[in-house]
């Protein structure tokens, strides 16, 4: 059994879950503990011992299912379907192979172990065999499904198929001799031709199995690595769903990277006043030393987002950072703009974050189906909320900066930076094409703190990474 | 009845035991249990609030007839007030007090060297187990009987402190530099619990056995509503369980945890209710959900549903829609 789990956690490994020396040999001890006798006792004893992360669980799952049972499941299922195909019910299936048990003792007919098994339908026994045939044929190198045939092949061969076919075909010859009612005698041979056909299958199928077994979540763990480095351009549906997943997953690790960062800096100078009034308790004698908290200061964050068609994917998860990381600023106002400005900061008060940015996306606040026009834009937002700029705020913009040629008014850029402590823009678009067509890039970066390309997830981490340091 | 040598017999037992403290658990959460008893490993239990995750330390506890220790974590937990501290302000009082006798012990003395001398050979007598005040893990580790150890929201700990669990928990040891290695005399059967507000260190998984609790099915929900809320009703148990099941189900800010169900539970019966109608759901709904966005939310989901319920109650007219919610 211990070969067994090794082997299974190998399995897991490959699927890209971490099992430890340390976890597997829990899974031994606890194994012992509980015994083989109850299938979900040995399950929920193995997951708790190996695995230790809660979105783990539906892999361990699906592969011990593959695993532990997939083979004899098969076995199983295999001599059902020729029940059925056959019309014959459990009771009767079971007359059949006991009367073939019968003639075969009365000829006294030597059989070898595959064929018994076989034969006598001893599914354990045949699900032994085939698993030591699939060691033999070393299936578990397996990696590309066009290798399938020539695993089948091998499993074949290690089990001796040729061999079994010319033992069974001599059989159905005595049967044909021996003295039996006709009609069984008929079913008997058919029943012996449909073995051998299922047995063919079932390596096919236990090839099949194995394949999945190491495909399985390979592809998954590729996907969201790749979901990281992925454009926001090309989003389908399904990975705007997982990238909202993965940006709150990053925007938690972040909040725990700060606190930390925050806690290290808390350490100040010695505080003579408050470390005389904190030992009064011990006569005046200094036992505990009291320093200076530092206080830092949160950044107001004031985010303007592009709401464009090119750029929505990536303001959406710019908005969805900046508000999953709120308590990280003393005070986060949002706009959106596309030719006109809009502010939303209101609406993520009232609404839930995914709510309130799909609302200021599709139109509520602003017409987002006009053509970009920053430079009105940015007019429009100094006549308004310029006041609200001071030297403490942090100023992010967010846009591919393609103005359709029109004015880009980028003094209100010069102003903001003149008020704001710092003023950041991200640009979405591949660094290499800036300033070209309609983009009026160049005519802005030189007002700007810092100019970043921010196309990807990885991208956006590292810009927001920055903002809170 | 607390067993002699502090061991389950069998997951069933766990079950059995766990049933006599009045806490139903599935038959995973009792392997858990079972094999940390065996194998003398920390459990991790993790979970949505509410699903009662300390409860199962306490029950534990109980069941097993042991005592239980209880640390709860939060930010800047330290050594100092987890394991041990010196009681400074007992040594002084104590040196105080006790100047003349020192004055004697010095008494003939000659020289500064000989007079430190003297007050060293003493020093014994300020760093021994009189003055160090045992914190919730000390306690753990020199208890004389068997306990159970409960970590409390260990992710609310700081990173630093969860290595320096992990001597505490992989040898059952901790050193006091005044005192030596101090070493557990019965292995305590450890209990942390985590809300995942941060993702524990792949070092402390690896020391624990690890249990995920989640919402229970209904049947479930509903056997430890008839149990923890003795007066009620079959059908208000059973509808305040529907209704419950249904609401996890919502998007909401905060999902409603056993705890809440019972909460509310207790309120209906309290109120003499004897089934649910919207008015009695509107009025009381604050009792499960804390957020008034969330109660909107579930009074729009509930609607449907309830008035089909009062239909079907109203005789014939009521066979369509009970179709209607089977579908």
């Amino acid at each position: 059994m211990d070969d067994k789990i090794i082997e299974f956690a190998t399995l897991l490994r490959e699927n890209g879950l971490r099992v430890s020396l340390a976890e597997n040999m829990d899974g031994f001890h606890a194994v012992e503990l509980i015994g083989l006798g109850d299938r979900i006792a040995f399950k929920d004893a193995l997951r708790a011992t190996i695995i230790k992360r809660a979105i783990d669980a539906s892999t361990f799952d699906e592969l011990f299912d593959l695993y532990f049972s997939g083979l004899g499941e098969m076995v199983k299922g295999s001599a059902s379907s020729l029940m059925g195909a056959m019309q014959l019910d459990d009771a009767a299936f079971q007359r059949l192979l006991d009367s073939l048990a019968q003639i075969l003792n009365d000829l006294d007919a030597e059989l070898s172990e595959l064929a018994q098994a076989l034969l006598n339908n001893n599914t354990g026994q045949l699900e032994k065999m085939l698993r030591n045939a699939a060691a033999a044929a070393q299936l578990q190198n397996i990696q590309r499904s066009f290798q399938e045939g020539r695993y089948a092949h091998n499993m074949a061969q290690t089990l001796g198929l040729g061999g079994l076919a010319q033992e069974l075909d001599a059989l159905k010859q005595q049967l044909g001799e021996a003295d039996i009612d006709p009609q069984l005698r008929e079913q008997l041979q058919r029943f012996i031709d449909r073995r051998l056909q299922d047995l063919t299958d079932m390596i096919k199928r236990a090839v099949r199995m194995e394949l999945e077994k190491r495909d399985h979540s390979v592809r998954e763990n590729q996907r969201l690595q790749s979901l990281a480095e992925k454009s926001f351009y090309y989003l389908s549906e399904e990975e705007i769903r997982r990238m909202k997943e993965a940006v709150a997953k990053l925007a938690q690790r972040l909040k725990n990277v700060v606190s930390i960062r925050r806690r290290k800096a808390k350490r100040g100078k010695f505080d003579l006043q408050d470390t005389l009034r904190k030992n009064l308790q011990y006569g005046g004698v200094p036992f505990k030393i009291q320093f200076d908290r530092r206080v830092r200061d949160k950044p107001q964050v004031m985010v303007l987002c592009d709401v464009s068609d090119s750029v929505r994917n990536v303001s959406r998860f710019m908005l969805q950072f900046v508000y999953s990381l709120q308590d990280l600023y003393s005070r986060v106002r949002s706009f959106i703009f596309v030719s006109e400005v809009g502010e939303i900061t209101q609406l993520f008060e009232e609404q839930e974050i995914n709510e309130a940015i799909e609302q200021s996306l599709t139109g509520g606040i602003i017409n987002v189906f006009a053509h970009s026009d920053f430079g009105r834009a940015f007019r429009n937002f100094h006549r308004d909320y310029i006041a609200a700029v001071n030297n403490k705020t942090t100023v992010i913009i967010l846009g591919d900066a393609r103005n359709n040629y029109n004015l880009p008014h980028e003094w209100v850029l010069k102003e903001m930076r003149q008020r704001a402590k710092q003023l950041i823009w991200l640009n979405p678009e591949n660094r290499l094409t800036w300033g070209f067509g309609d983009s009026e890039m160049d005519r802005y970066v030189p007002y700007c703190d810092i100019v970043e390309e921010c196309r990807n997830l990885n991208q956006l981490y590292r810009v927001i990474d920055r903002l809170v340091r | 009845m607390p067993s002699t040598d502090g061991r389950f017999a069998s997951i069933e037992d766990v079950i059995a035991r766990f049933g006599q403290q009045k806490y139903i658990c599935s038959r995973r959460i009792a392997t858990v249990v079972y094999l940390a008893n065996h194998l003398e490993k920390p459990i991790l239990v993790e979970g949505p609030a509410g699903v009662g995750k300390t409860e199962l330390a306490k029950v534990l506890a109980s069941s097993l007839g042991h005592e239980l220790i209880r640390l709860q974590c939060y930010e800047g937990l330290d050594e100092a007030k987890a394991l041990y501290e010196w009681e400074y302000a007992k040594q002084l009082l104590y040196t105080q007090i006790l100047k003349d006798k020192i004055s004697e012990v010095l008494g003939g003395a000659q020289t500064l060297t000989e007079a430190v001398d003297r007050i060293a050979m003493e020093d014994d007598v300020f760093f021994s187990d009189r003055f160090i005040l045992p914190r919730p893990l000390l306690q753990a580790i020199s208890a004389e009987q068997p306990i159970v150890l409960l970590i409390d929201e260990i992710d609310k700990s700081d990173t630093e402190f969860e290595a320096f669990l992990l001597e505490v928990l992989s040898d059952f040891q901790v050193s006091v530099p005044e005192l030596g290695t101090l070493r557990a005399r019965h292995i305590p059967l450890v209990v942390l619990t985590s809300n995942n507000a941060r993702e524990m260190s792949d070092a402390l998984k690896r020391r624990c056995l690890h249990l995920y609790i989640d919402f229970p099915p209904a049947s479930q929900e509903l056997e430890i509503v008839r149990l923890k809320v003795p007066g009620i009703s079959e059908t208000l148990a059973q509808e305040v369980v529907n209704v419950v099941q249904r609401i996890r189900q919502v998007d909401l800010k905060k999902t409603p945890s056993i705890s809440e169900t019972l909460d509310w539970a207790k309120a209906l019966t309290l109120l003499n209710a004897d089934r649910l109608d919207e008015q009695m759901v509107n009025d009381t709904l604050n009792t499960v959900l804390k957020y008034e966005g969330d109660i909107r939310k579930a009074q729009d989901e509930l609607k449907d549903y309830l008035q089909k319920q009062k239909a079907k109650l109203q005789g014939p007219a009521g066979v369509e829609s009970d179709k209607d919610l089977l579908h």
